[in-house]
């Protein structure tokens, strides 16, 4: 009897049990349910190269993979190595990856050759991308490389470079009743005039010419190809771009010796140390001429925006995406991870917490969170920082000749000629034309048809 | 049953076969399969980013002809082979003039040469660092040391005159111990008698040096000379880190103009034509240099 009216009683507990349950299901709908671990079971691959900003969110990936239930699996390499393995991997119409950095180099190609997915699809859904994520908030500037001819966007830009001016030595420059270049020429002044004054070279630069030149060329009202990316004919043999070589050929003069195969480190070190002057280059590495504790010139420095040509304003600037492979077993788990890396609030943690400046989303920087750790001696250089990326968004897309599929053949063409007339072993003029000529057979070889 | 003579014989063939062929079988994957991967891929317009071109056959020597057009190309062995001579030339003459010097028994000089063997022994890029600290004007001892004299260096890496040069110091540097080694053991085997014998006969220093010492050391001399010639098409460390091939394409080797087609401008099919060339001349220069020693022993 004791042992029926237990087994009784224990019918009735689980029925009662299970009553509950049905209630439960019936008040949270299965799908919610679900989608607390949303992801779980999955393996997330992506690849990228070597920078900061992954080294600092690979802390907070933890966080995302308990949210979501997915491993993250993220690799890192060098630069050149992992363009090398991500062009061999999308070509080749591989899967290996679920996200990728799409560097800025190589969207042009990437995009137009159809290696990745439009994301397009993935911020155009409600169920995929809530409204606070916000798409627009990212700098249209930085936005550029990462759109087709059609405006479908491929990629959300994670790092923006934009090119400064940074001075070290404003008390010598006071001291010589010298003003802040604005304009090619007062920069050749100024350089000249400082040149050797207490052991301090003019300016300094470093060995990527590709990088440093063509905003002289532009300046001058030149380009690198005749109209990037609809005529990838090069033009390098134009006065204008002939004009832009002599003239950062002798800008040079006033450069420390060896200047040709200085490296970004030995640049910034020579600023921090106050042996030069002048550094023309992106923000994340001019700023720190100001905010680094290893900076000898912390109180003469000063951060501004490049000297303008007489005949374009054109600072160079760049961004690196993230992007999901055409071929990409879990793309919606991927759009996941790039969601949440690229969120206003993981933005404004890399800020707050670790001064990672170089964000792209406009509501990050013009936050006065921003504004408070990006102020130094006065001056707002997320202000500068935000001018200058923006700036290939308005009119003229004038980097685009760095993201056509034509730059890496044309550019390392560019070096070596910049090189013979710095060195002084051609006039620019011959140098240039030879340049031309090598360049056209060169991208020929490559299949271009020009 | 007995074994006769060419049954000996044939047991012995093929023990041999078989405790060469893993030996073989490694060699072919390490080394043969990615020599006719190279080769395959030369005859192919293989760019990374145009999908279909690495198996794109219908023109297969297309590259090859291009070869003798591309300016750079051309240069780049020119580079290479003032590169090569200049370098070989001062790291024999080095090497036997340290080896003769440090050729006697004493403890100091066992110590110098241990000490003269460390650049041979550190990993290229290690070596390539040391240089870029001596080269780079704003903090290297070598300018520190010549303003204390009052003289004034060019920036040796990015000089017109001098770029060269200087890939030319920090690789002697490197292998100079290499051929040292070499020439001192021979050095070692020469009897006492031949050089006793001479300065009996009224020899001079030079005299012995040249008449006994110097055909004894000459085969090792051409030995370590092919060895380093061989080898000297791998400068690439010193290239990369200390001048990028420039200023312009002044020290651009074929090895590095290969690769910067390679990585940089994604040119796989081409570069692995220029890596052809290159596989081509290093195996002409050693067959002819075995050649050459054969010949000289057949006329011994």
């Amino acid at each position: 009897m004791k042992t029926a009216s237990r087994v009784s009683s224990i019918t009735r507990r689980k029925l009662l049990k299970a009553s509950a349950a049905s209630a439960a299901l019936a008040a949270f709908p299965a799908p919610l349910i679900a989608q607390t671990k949303p992801f779980a079971g999955v393996t997330l691959h992506g690849a990228s190269f070597q920078h900061r900003f992954f080294t600092l969110l690979q802390k907070y990936i933890p966080e995302f993979e308990d949210k979501t239930g997915m491993k993250v699996d993220l690799q890192l390499s060098a630069l050149p190595v992992y363009n090398q393995q991500a062009n061999l991997e999308l070509s080749s119409g591989g899967s290996a990856y679920d996200f990728v950095n799409v560097t800025f180099t190589l969207a042009t190609r990437w995009i137009a050759a159809g290696l990745l997915a439009n994301l397009d699809e993935f911020t155009g859904d409600a169920n995929l991308t809530p409204a606070e994520w916000n798409p627009k908030d990212f700098v249209d500037g930085a936005q550029v490389p990462y759109r087709d001819a059609k405006g479908a966007t491929y990629g959300y830009s994670w790092e923006g470079g934009a090119m400064l001016m940074g001075l070290s030595r404003m008390d010598l420059m006071e001291k010589k009743g010298l003003k802040i270049p604005k304009t090619f020429a007062e920069l050749q002044q100024v350089c000249a005039e400082i040149n050797g004054t207490d052991g301090v070279s003019g300016l300094v630069s470093w060995f990527l010419h590709n990088w440093n030149l063509p905003p002289y060329i532009q300046g001058f009202g030149g380009n690198i190809f005749r109209n990037p990316p609809s005529d990838p004919m090069p033009a390098l043999n134009t006065p204008e771009a002939i004009q832009g070589v002599e003239f950062y050929a002798n800008l040079l003069k006033s450069a420390p010796k060896g200047v040709l195969t200085y490296t970004e480190d030995q640049a910034r070190q020579a600023m921090l140390t106050g042996r030069a002057n002048i550094f023309i280059h992106s923000s994340a590495w001019v700023t720190p001429i100001l905010l680094s504790d290893e900076s000898k010139v912390k109180e003469t420095s000063r951060v501004v925006r490049s000297p303008a040509g007489p005949v374009h304003d054109y600072p160079a600037s760049n961004s690196q995406g993230l992007g999901i492979p055409k071929n990409a077993k879990n793309q919606k788990a991927a759009w996941e991870f790039i969601k949440w890396a690229l969120s206003p609030e993981i933005s404004m943690k890399l800020v707050k917490e670790h001064g990672h400046s170089s964000i792209c989303r406009r509501s990050i920087i013009t936050s006065e969170d921003y504004r408070k750790l990006n102020t130094v001696n006065g001056q707002d250089l997320g202000a500068l920082y935000l001018e200058v990326l923006e700036l290939p968004g308005k009119g003229e897309n004038y980097m685009a000749y760095r993201t056509s599929k034509e730059f890496p053949i044309v550019g390392d063409v560019l070096n070596k000629a910049f090189e013979q007339v710095a060195t002084g072993q051609l006039p620019a003029k011959d140098a240039m034309n030879a340049a031309q000529d090598q360049a056209i057979a060169a991208l020929r070889r490559a299949g271009t048809k020009l | 049953m007995e074994l006769t003579e060419s049954g000996i014989d044939l047991e012995r063939r093929r023990f041999i076969a078989f405790a060469l062929t893993p030996s073989l079988i490694v060699l072919f994957a390490v080394a043969v399969l990615p020599a006719i991967y190279l080769i395959v891929t030369s005859l192919t317009p293989f760019q990374l980013t145009t999908p279909g071109s690495a198996t794109d056959f219908s023109e297969p020597l297309r590259n090859y002809g291009l070869l003798p057009g591309d300016p750079r190309f051309v240069n780049s062995l020119a580079v290479q082979a003032k590169l090569s001579v200049a370098s070989v030339f001062f790291q024999v003459l080095l090497g036997m003039l340290l080896a003769l010097l440090l050729n006697v028994p004493s403890r100091f000089v066992e110590f110098a040469r241990t000490f003269f063997l460390i650049p041979m022994v550190l990993p290229p890029i290690v070596v390539a660092v040391i240089w870029k600290l001596i080269y780079a004007p704003d903090i290297s001892p070598l300018y520190y040391a010549a303003q204390a004299l009052h003289l004034t260096l060019p920036a040796l890496t990015s000089s017109v005159d001098f770029a060269l040069t200087s890939i030319v110091i920090a690789d002697t540097w490197e292998w100079t111990p290499f051929t040292f080694l070499m020439v001192l053991a021979a050095l070692q085997t020469i009897p006492d008698e031949y050089s006793e014998a001479a300065l009996v006969d009224g020899a001079s220093k030079l005299q012995i040096f040249w008449y006994v010492t110097l055909p004894f050391i000459t085969p090792i001399l051409v030995i370590s000379g092919m060895f380093r010639l061989i080898d000297s098409v791998k400068a690439f460390p010193l290239i990369f880190l200390l001048t990028g091939g420039g200023p312009g394409t002044i020290t651009e080797v074929t090895n590095y103009y290969a690769y910067l087609l390679a990585f940089d401008t994604n040119e796989i099919g081409y570069s692995s034509a220029v890596t052809v060339v290159m596989l081509l001349l290093v195996c002409g220069i050693s067959l002819g240099l075995v050649w050459m020693g054969r010949r000289k022993e057949a006329l011994a």
